[in-house]
């Protein structure tokens, strides 16, 4: 199968975003990474070409040099080839940004001499979580789409994929080509060994130039969330104490 | 102009989040319920209830594809301004198709709505920051709504239940369901519940998180977990509070052994009441605690759940 990646590069999620004096999120002095959910997509496509061969390309859009480095550590972590859709996507919105992908999907395509079997993103980007570009994504290619996938196989007619469910999951067969989006599976994404990182730096990316596609939700602005007031602190030497002041509490508000 | 309602049925029953759409509804436009399914006419009729009209359509067959392809029908028939759909799994799967289908655009996680100026708020980095967005004008507006973020409507006069019927075509059918696994028996209404217990890596070992879910049960709560503690395994993933687990509203919050973590924070901030018991004093949970407890879980909530079982005459 030959199986394309898209990624997301986003600022780390440890990291608490606030509002700038601009009254903007500042996020331009948190480290980026590739998106969580991206880098189990990309562990999900390798462990499937580890296993019955074919080909991992991975891809991003943004800014070329930004992005570059997110690329490079895919291509470590076992991507044959990478793409870079050079845009701006600040401010663009998941309409666009899918119209956008759809576009460097079909350019990449033109450049391998190949269709992509399978498409894989990660189910929700830790800065906008939103959820929907890869929906999004399979209509507009208007190809099946699974959401939450935690594992897939290819039949000989057949993609056969598994979708986290609330309580479990369901066994989804499918055709391909497809979308899926994908969550945490039972594993973790590796660390690429220093070899693979060191060849993988000198890896030559093509940069595919892209036009920017119409926004259909404008922001008109952001805000902080309400705050919450710290209330009272109980701090004893001993458990019984802090309790009994706590039951206290408590009871008065009618709590318990 | 019309505001359609993805009504989501869960085991006969409607679906919390989705009686909190139908008030939002009202607020924005005509509102018109949908419910799709077989065996659904106690659901259409109890939407029905709450003076909302009712487009039933019998499906013995529900699955995202099929349902996709009836919303799509229903609005080419009824032209909406808006589509709405609660946030859950289900509704989130379902609203971005439904948009691109349309040409239309797409609002995930919705928590607040200025209908007067058709602007709209969802959280975004973990919460800490809001964005407000508008819709262009011409588009189909399809929104998901997060839980708890609009009260319940109350029922009304009875309102009308249209069955139609759609056939789907074949190629409309792409993903088959083969199986469903169900790993998790449990029932758990953390969105509805009234008091939540959670515990997080601080509770140490499976025993220690037993001691959650003991005061959980005294309580008549329900029991949540962050992240780490679904990951330690000493409870399921359908009990996870926060960024990749339900947003709760209970009156009392309890957090046990837990820092805070902003994806957790995000979940819990609606709850009326927050106490949280951890051993850092700096622990950011704190920040957000109505009454913080300072202390190790193993020490306090032992004599806790001792005291709540002597006023409960246990």
């Amino acid at each position: 199968m030959k199986i394309l990646v898209l990624i997301k590069q986003v600022p780390d999620d440890v990291v608490k975003v606030s509002l700038s004096d601009e009254k903007t999120p500042d996020i331009k002095n948190i480290e980026k990474i590739v998106n969580a959910m991206d880098t189990y997509a990309m562990e999900m496509a390798v462990r499937e070409m580890e296993a019955n061969g074919g080909e991992v390309v991975v891809a991003s859009i943004g800014d070329k040099d930004e992005i570059r480095p997110s690329l490079v550590q895919e291509i470590a972590v076992g991507a044959n080839r990478a793409y870079i859709g050079n845009l701006d996507v600040s401010g663009a919105d998941e309409a666009a940004l899918s119209a956008e992908l759809l576009s460097f999907i079909r350019k990449i395509e033109e450049q391998e001499g190949s269709a992509f079997d399978l498409i894989l993103t990660g189910k929700e980007s830790t800065d906008e979580i939103s959820s929907q570009v890869g929906a999004l994504l399979a209509e507009k290619l208007s190809v099946p789409f699974v959401s939450s996938a935690i594992g897939f196989t290819k039949t000989d007619a057949a993609l056969i994929v598994k979708k986290e469910t609330e309580e479990g999951y369901d066994v989804l067969e499918t055709t391909l080509p497809a979308v899926l989006s994908v969550t945490k599976p039972e594993y973790d994404p590796r660390y690429p060994s220093l070899k693979n990182k060191m060849k993988a730096r000198k890896a030559e990316i093509p940069v595919i130039e892209l036009e920017k596609a119409e926004n259909k939700v404008t922001l008109t602005g952001y805000d902080e969330p309400a705050k919450r007031e710290a209330g009272v602190k109980i701090k004893e030497k001993e458990a019984q104490d802090a309790v009994q002041k706590a039951m206290a509490i408590l009871k008065e508000a009618r709590l318990v | 102009m019309k505001t359609l309602i993805y009504i989501e049925i869960e085991n006969g029953n409607i679906q919390n989040g989705s009686l909190e759409i139908m008030s939002l509804a009202k607020t924005l436009s005509d509102p018109c319920a949908v419910v799709i399914g077989s065996d659904v006419d106690n659901a259409s009729d109890a939407v029905s209830a709450y003076g909302i009209p009712v487009i039933e359509v019998p499906c013995d067959k529900v699955s995202d594809d099929a349902e996709v392809f009836i919303l799509n029908q229903i609005i080419k028939d009824e032209k909406p301004e808006y589509v709405l759909f609660a946030g859950t799994l289900k509704g989130k799967d379902l609203a971005p198709r439904v948009a691109a289908r349309n040409d239309g655009a797409c609002i995930t996680d919705v928590i607040k709505a200025d209908t007067e100026n058709g602007v709209f708020t969802r959280p975004a980095f973990g919460g800490t920051v809001l964005e407000n967005l508008k819709f262009s004008a011409d588009t189909l507006k399809v929104m998901t709504v997060r839980s708890g973020s609009f009260e319940k409507l109350t029922q009304g006069e009875k309102a009308e239940v249209t069955k139609k019927e759609y056939a789907l075509p074949e190629d409309a059918l792409k993903v088959i369901l083969k199986d469903s696994v169900k790993e998790i028996s449990e029932k758990v209404d953390l969105e509805g519940a009234n008091v939540v217990i959670a515990g997080g890596r601080g509770m140490g070992s499976k025993e220690g998180f037993a001691m959650v879910e003991e005061l959980a049960s005294l309580l008549g709560g329900e029991v949540g977990a962050t992240r780490a503690a679904v990951d330690e395994e000493w409870t399921t993933r359908i009990h996870q509070v926060g960024q990749s687990g339900k947003n709760i509203a209970p009156k009392l919050y309890i957090a046990c052994g837990l820092s805070g973590a902003m994806q957790h924070v995000s979940g819990i901030t609606s709850s009326g009441f927050i106490v949280a018991i951890n051993k850092d004093e700096d622990a950011p949970i704190f920040d957000v605690a109505d009454l913080g407890i300072v202390g190790r879980c193993e020490d306090i909530l032992p004599v806790l759940i001792d005291e709540i079982k002597k006023l409960k005459g246990l």
